[in-house]
């Protein structure tokens, strides 16, 4: 096995302990506010279902295009460490960005559907 | 494997790829999506939605395939381009990454869509509210 596909692998295990987590973190609350914002199981759904594919797709392709290119078959036990870490750095700062942005969208929804 | 038949497999394993992975966004959201579509649109109208976002699902994969360039713009040789195949391994990642982030994008927008039907729904109700009483 290459150098390169093991910080892919272990890249890809990190992500997914980490997808696992927000997605544990964030979806019973985001289902209740979905839930009493929109009124409708469907619409409730829908959003939750975008929420996953959103942070899958943009934490995945991170990790797709982190190439390690870095690392040689003689590399050392940290400078897979730094490679997968530098990986990391992308995919925590893409998955930044899209919360950031449903946040936002939650906010739009919030404000635009509240019952007067 | 020559760097040349590697280039035309993969080529095309990826476009296959990608072209899956908006299918498969397309019907994780289609469930949801066709119920909120039938109450707001009736019928005929929830039919052309559910197609446009089974159309903009798959395109929006295949955009972010087509959008890496294994030339550079043109900037390369076709030479040079399978001399490497680290280089070749490169632009296959840069195209489903591309893919993945084109597929975020659609679904941000189909977001956007589904408020625009809750707050049509939202007046509907409101109207109907207002004659009944």
């Amino acid at each position: 096995m290459s150098p390169q596909t093991i910080a892919f692998l272990a890249s890809l295990i990190v992500v997914t302990g980490l997808l696992v987590t927000v997605d544990r973190l964030l979806r019973p609350s985001l289902r209740e506010l979905l839930g009493s914002v929109t009124g409708l199981p469907a619409a409730t759904e829908f959003y939750l279902r975008a929420f996953a594919l959103v942070i899958i797709f943009v934490a995945v392709a991170a990790v797709i295009g982190a190439g390690h290119t870095d690392l040689k078959a003689d590399a050392r036990f940290m400078e897979y460490v730094w490679s997968v870490a530098s990986g990391l750095q992308e995919v925590f700062q893409n998955l930044l960005i899209v919360l950031l942005v449903y946040v936002g969208f939650m906010t739009v929804l919030l404000a635009a559907l509240r019952r007067r | 494997m020559s760097n040349e038949h590697y280039l035309i497999a993969s080529y095309f394993l990826v476009a296959l790829v990608s072209l899956c992975l908006g299918v498969l966004a397309y019907r994780a959201l289609r469930a949801p999506f066709a119920a909120i579509a039938d109450l707001v649109a009736g019928r005929t109208g929830s039919t052309i939605l559910k197609r446009a976002l089974a159309a903009s699902m798959t395109m929006a994969a295949v955009v972010g395939f087509l959008s890496v360039s294994y030339t550079q713009r043109g900037c390369m040789k076709y030479e040079q381009v399978v001399k490497s195949r680290d280089y070749l391994v490169q632009v296959n990642r840069e195209q489903l990454q591309g893919t993945g982030n084109w597929i975020v994008y659609a679904v941000f927008a189909w977001c956007v869509v589904i408020l625009i039907c809750l707050l049509v729904l939202r007046k509907k109700e409101t109207e109907h509210s207002d004659q009944a009483s």
